[in-house]
């Protein structure tokens, strides 16, 4: 027995010891795991407007250190919804407005990650078998609409999401993605988005949220993004990452504006946060672990800012120094940054992007943050776009059919970048188009053409691979997804697909359904192109989540315009006038039958007989005699037998032309 | 075509004598030889007696469907439980047993008539839900040879346990009345089924305080009469219940509190959870929210060195605009949901005090509203905040903090289900001390709140079956779907095994099947077919069918009516014409 205790003493000693561990980390971890970040990023853009760009994260363990049951940041309603419907990714977005890709660029993570289709968007991957994820989704789908204040409850009907193989979103089956186009997105959307944060906006950034300031804007996109890996079975647990992000573009006050245009055209407007917010910074949430604001200034505008500090040395050369935009001479801020961060760029010598951090940790209601940014010298300069330029829209005219026309305008700004992407001499750019449509707009994918430089090309010889799942009547919409491989000095390319516009149910109308049907915009990716904006950071241990979350690679992304198609509207009380001429036409025609039936030929023949034999046939008889009333004469039955026999011949032919009236009647309608 | 066959019919008689065609000398054509037609009668005729008879089919096949629902059975049940809460109908067995130590034999003939009068006496007047009472005397045998055992003189926990040991397992509530030296007479009721007198009393005072421990304490649970009624029963309609508990820091700029529920729920909520598992279906979740100002106001006491609130600030104090008590999204549609609130003030109002209406501060500093869940406001210790740091850290409730609070809850709890929440139940023959489980409820609670669950749930059952079979019947058009059928069939099978259970005095099975009972009922009731728009009007249907069936039944009824017409007035003809002919022979 002496021998034996040694090993397992030891083992024993490991073992408590990891049990001490893994307790207190444990302790530890259900206490203090669920962290909560708050950033905001401000950006000029060059048509004079602002981008403000919030930016929430709040973590929670996973399931197996804490409960699951037991928050104390992360919103409960979201963890149990995570919970309860398996979600492993999910994304849902409200936006009004449309971003502006040529001047708000489209080569940023912002532009690809946040620039999101008007209405509402909401794509969700579940961790279920695959028979249960419509189940999943349709739960999924009611909850969000109960959560949110919006009509997402909508997106139940198979009609409206989509299943697809690999167009937007890699995944392995479980993925569901739908839109409402049509969504009015307000207040009451933002105010339960709000209540997932711990200080919702009662402190911190989001208190800047003004909300006549922010519906005032050109651009609102409100989206939230969790990802958990809860339901992994191997790997790293991290819990559930909760993200919420707001981007608003805004412009100022326009009052100001006006004098400024009447007194410098070219100067930017002037601005700070309490002059497009209508609110200055009070404080931060306490709850935030980070709590930042940041400036970002562009690749384009750094240019620019530099051209004009050289020009400034060329006049006043004690400005010689190496500060970079320190001190730069064309514009002030309001407040001077804590730290300063230079985009790690490889690719782009010329320069990079220059980030100023502000922490708001200092600030109070007695000492607000108003971030103000003040121009000195017109700039003029233009943001990263993406390698090709995408715009849908609709050609052919009537009720009938109609065509829908993707076209690609290459920004040109891009080339040498490109060239030295690939550097070889088939050198390709790859657009991958992902497209879902309603049932009752009937594409034809036959006829999909494709014109590169204006000039029609084969198919095969752009089309890389092509994924197309048909619509079915009343069941699912028609998905498409295509890899485009354009040669790289190509100009402008398009793509035209015929439809035909079909017919809906009385009941499948929406209210008001002569505005017109709208067709989800088209989500084009160049996967090629990833943006990622790496920043020099010093080695601090809290990264910002915002910062690493543009570190991430993701492909290029755009979305197109949303296209509205009128289609043919029925009278609505259609279905009782079918009603009621069908079973008039059925009365007509059992009463007639019956009326056949009782007919008695032969009597009617011997009445007739007498009646030629004695006077004149009815019908003449009848017009005689009610002409005889209408000139107040007394009726004399007329003598001559000549009559009966014009008579039965006058009525054999209304007889045939009754008969020959129906026929041509009834040719004519039943072709 | 059609103005021949319209045109009245013109007897034509077949002899070619001449005659004017016109009617208006029908002196001259009343004579037929041939025996009139029956063949375009009989086609009219039977046409018209098809489309009636056809009717009912037709009738039949518009008829919508309408799963049959048993209502002669829901009359008879919704009978049986009886139309008010307040005089409930079932039945259950309760049994008791009494047992006297240290009093002479020879009263036991005496006692016996005793405690039964004492019973009656306070059967007779209130509400009870057992109706049979059972009472056995113990004077000898097994059992009271080892209650003589038991010190009585010691304290109540460990009597307690001693009894439980002699008297335990079986459902009989039981009361030990124990003739001591003391003159101060001591009443304990345990933590089982089962309670004891220690004292100097006489035969008299003891069958009093028998009959009333059995009666009040042990069937109406030593509940108030009134207090909360029967109605407020905090179990959702599909039997679940989840207790929502929220930590609400009423400020974080001046202090951030946080808790380990974990814990918690670990070592005190499991037990109790459990233990009321026959009655509902328990399930919990907590949070921590932040920037909830209450939105009642609170004035400053000197004397007190504290900020007021009184009860009447009470309707006022949750504030739902900021207080995001988020309903659950784990619990189903029909689960009630239990809010608990601990309530950490603000600097600017700490510390925060309840003033009761009689001027003296409330020792829980907490407060119940019946059906939503309850309040409890608790001052950081020494309400101080550190002013040098703009920027609280979070800090955690201590664990005996914690442990108090969660004694007010189990009080709160209690009082939400209908219980007293003090350990003290004044009769009118004494006062009697009740011993706390640690599980929250002890037994002869548990069974009381079976007893009442029961009793509810089937009440609440046979009313709501009864308006949906009143709706049903009201609404004749109405669809109903084979599921709510089923359902209702179901609903009615777990109440009729509900009151079995019942009178046999199985009082969770009973619990457990009527709470099935009435979440079947509930699901029949609010089944999505009913709610939508389910109703396929009559006048809808009129509007239908009458296009056509209108002027078809006017072609068909005149149709056999002019060939009626014409018969008979062909035959009178050919009557006429036969009796001439026999007059001319």
């Amino acid at each position: 027995m002496a021998h034996l205790p040694r090993r397992t003493h030891s083992i024993l000693l490991i073992l408590s010891i990891q049990i001490c561990f893994s307790t207190i980390f444990a302790v530890f971890g259900s206490v203090f795991q669920e962290e909560f970040s708050e950033e905001l990023l401000l950006k000029p853009l060059p048509d004079r407007k602002v981008l403000a760009h919030f930016h929430f994260e709040t973590t929670a363990p996973p399931l197996s250190t804490s409960h699951g049951r037991h928050h104390h940041l992360f919103p409960k309603a979201i963890a149990q919804l995570v919970r309860k419907f398996h979600v492993k990714e999910m994304e849902l977005s409200f936006t009004q407005g449309r971003w502006n890709y040529d001047r708000w660029g489209g080569f940023d993570p912002i532009s690809s990650s946040n620039a999101k289709p008007p209405g509402v968007e909401l794509w969700a991957v579940f961790d279920v078998p695959k028979d249960q994820v419509d189940a999943s989704w349709k739960n999924l789908t009611h909850t969000l609409s109960g959560l949110f204040c919006a009509s997402i409850n909508f997106l139940e009907s198979s009609t409206t999401y989509s299943a697809h193989e690999w167009g937007f979103h890699p995944s392995s089956g479980g993925l569901r993605y739908g839109t409402l186009p049509r969504e009015a997105v307000c207040t009451e959307n933002l105010t339960p988005w709000l209540k997932l944060l711990p200080c919702r906006d009662k402190a911190g950034l989001s208190a800047l949220l003004d909300r006549p300031s922010i519906y005032r804007g050109f651009y609102h996109s409100q989206r939230l993004h969790l990802t958990s890996s809860e339901f992994h079975s191997s790997g790293v647990e991290s819990g559930i990452v909760l993200e919420q992000a707001l981007t608003v573009v805004l412009q100022h006050n326009s009052h100001k504006m006006s004098k400024t245009f009447s007194s410098e055209t070219k100067l930017q407007p002037s601005w700070s946060l309490s002059s497009i917010f209508g609110r200055k910074v009070t404080g931060r949430c306490v709850l935030a672990k980070t709590s930042n604001v940041y400036l970002q200034l562009e690749r384009g505008l750094v240019t620019e800012l530099e051209n004009l500090q050289k020009d400034n040395m060329i006049t006043g050369p004690d400005h010689v120094g190496s500060g970079g935009l320190k001190d730069n001479p064309g514009f002030e801020l309001s407040v001077r940054p804590e730290k300063i961060f230079n985009e790690v760029n490889s690719l782009h010598r010329k320069s990079s992007s220059v980030l100023y951090e502000y922490s708001i940790e200092r600030y109070s209601v007695f000492e607000p943050f108003d971030l103000g940014l003040t121009w000195k010298f017109p700039v003029v300069w233009s943001c990263p776009q993406a390698p090709l330029h995408s715009s849908r829209f609709l050609m052919g005219s009537g009720n009938q059919r109609g065509t829908i026309a993707i076209s690609f305008i290459s920004t040109g700004l891009e080339e040498g970048f490109l060239s030295a992407n690939i550097g070889e001499e088939s050198c390709k750019l790859q657009a991958d188009i992902f497209q879902v449509v309603p049932w009752y707009i009937k594409v034809y994918y036959h006829t999909l053409r494709v014109f590169v430089d204006g000039q029609p090309e084969a198919i095969t010889n752009v089309v890389e691979k092509m994924h197309v799942s048909p619509s079915e009547d009343k069941v699912s919409p028609g998905v498409m997804e295509l890899v485009l491989k354009f040669p790289c000095a190509v100009k402008s390319a398009a793509l035209t697909l015929e439809f035909d516009k079909g017919f809906l149910h009385i009941d499948e109308y929406p209210p008001d359904a002569n505005q017109g049907f709208d067709i989800p915009s088209a989500v084009i990716i160049f996967p090629n192109f990833q943006t990622s904006m790496h920043y020099l950071e010093d080695n601090s241990s809290n990264k910002s989540p915002m910062l690493s979350k543009f570190q991430e690679k993701s492909p290029v992304l755009s979305y197109t315009e949303v296209l509205l198609v009128p289609l043919t509207t029925p009278d609505f009380s259609m279905p009782y006038n079918v009603i009621t001429i069908t079973c008039t036409v059925f009365a007509l025609y059992f009463g007639s039958l019956l009326n056949v039936l009782r007919r008695r030929v032969g009597e009617e023949e011997r009445i007739l007989k007498n009646s030629a034999s004695k006077k004149a046939g009815r019908l003449p008889q009848l017009l005689s005699r009610l002409s005889a009333k209408l000139r107040g004469k007394e009726w004399e039955p007329p003598q001559s037998p000549s009559t009966s026999s014009s008579f039965i011949s006058s009525k054999l032919i209304l007889k045939v032309l009754i008969v020959a009236g129906v026929a041509v009647f009834w040719q004519y309608y039943s072709e | 075509m059609a103005e021949i066959s319209e045109e009245p019919p013109n007897p034509i008689p077949p002899q070619p004598q001449p005659q004017p065609q016109h009617t208006h000398q029908p002196s001259e054509s009343t004579i037929r030889k041939a025996k009139p037609g029956l063949k375009r009668l009989t086609l009219t005729l039977s046409v018209l007696v098809s489309f009636i008879f056809a009717f009912p089919f037709l009738y039949k096949s518009v008829e919508i469907h309408r799963a049959p629902l048993p209502f002669r059975e829901i009359d008879s049940l919704s009978s049986q439980i009886g139309s008010s809460n307040n005089h409930p109908s079932l039945s259950f067995p309760c049994h008791f047993q009494a047992i006297f130590v240290n009093f002479n034999n020879s009263n036991a003939e005496t006692l016996e008539p005793l405690i039964f009068d004492e019973l009656t006496k306070l059967t007779s007047n209130a509400t009870s839900q057992c109706s049979t009472l059972s009472v056995k005397l113990v004077n000898s045998g097994p059992i009271w040879s080892l209650i003589g055992a038991v010190d009585f003189g010691g304290d109540d926990e460990s009597v307690d346990e001693a009894l439980a040991g002699v008297l335990g397992g079986e459902k009989v509530y039981s009361v030990v009345v124990v003739k001591g030296e003391s003159e101060e007479v001591k009443g304990v009721v345990g933590k089982n089924r089962h309670g004891w007198v220690v004292g100097r009393v006489s035969e008299v005072e003891a069958a009093e305080r028998v009959a009333e421990m059995f009666v009040k304490v042990f069937v109406n649970g030593g509940k108030e009469e009134g207090f909360i009624h029967g109605e407020f029963m905090p179990v959702g309609a599909d039997g679940r219940i989840v207790l929502s508990f929220n930590l609400l820091n009423s400020n974080p700029h001046d202090w951030v509190y946080d808790w380990d529920f974990q814990a918690i729920d670990d070592t005190l909520l499991a037990p109790i959870i459990k233990a009321l598992g026959p009655v509902a279906n328990i399930s919990v979740e907590s949070q921590v929210l932040y920037h909830t100002p209450k939105s009642s106001f609170s004035f400053w006491d000197d004397k007190r060195k504290g900020y007021i609130f009184s009860t009447k600030d009470l309707p006022f104090f949750v504030n739902s605009n900021e207080w995001h008590l988020d309903t659950s999204i784990a619990a189903g549609g029909r689960s009630k949901i239990l809010q608990f609130v601990v309530y950490v003030p603000s600097a600017k109002e700490c510390p925060l005090l309840l003033q009761l209406p009689n001027g003296e501060i409330s020792k829980t500093n907490g407060f119940i509203s019946p059906m939503w869940g309850g309040v409890i406001v608790w001052n950081p210790q020494g309400c101080l905040m550190d002013s040098e740091s703009q920027h609280p850290i979070r800090q955690t409730i201590s664990h005996q903090d914690l442990q108090k609070v969660f004694e007010v809850f189990m009080g709160q709890f209690r009082q939400l289900f209908g219980l007293k929440s003090d350990n003290l139940y004044f009769g009118s023959s004494g006062t009697y001390s009740l011993l706390a489980s640690e599980k929250g409820f002890s037994e002869w609670e548990l069974d009381f709140l079976a007893r009442r669950h029961t009793c509810f749930n089937l009440h609440s059952c046979a009313t709501t079956l009864g308006s949906l079979s009143r709706l049903v019947q009201s609404l004749p058009r109405m669809i109903i779907m084979d599921e709510i059928g089923k359902q209702v069939k179901y609903s009615l099978e777990a109440a009729n095994l509900a009151q079995r259970n019942a009178s046999l005095g199985l009082y969770d099975a009973s619990a457990v099947s009527s709470r099935q009972a009435r979440s079947l009922a509930e699901d029949a009731f609010f089944h999505p077919s009913i709610m939508s728009v389910s109703y396929y009007s009559f006048e809808h249907c009129f509007a239908v069918y009458s296009p056509f069936f209108l002027p078809v039944s006017m072609h068909v009824l005149l149709a056999a009516l002019r060939e009626w017409r014409r018969y008979k007035i062909e035959n009178r003809k050919y009557l006429a014409w036969k009796a001439e002919v026999k007059n001319n022979s």
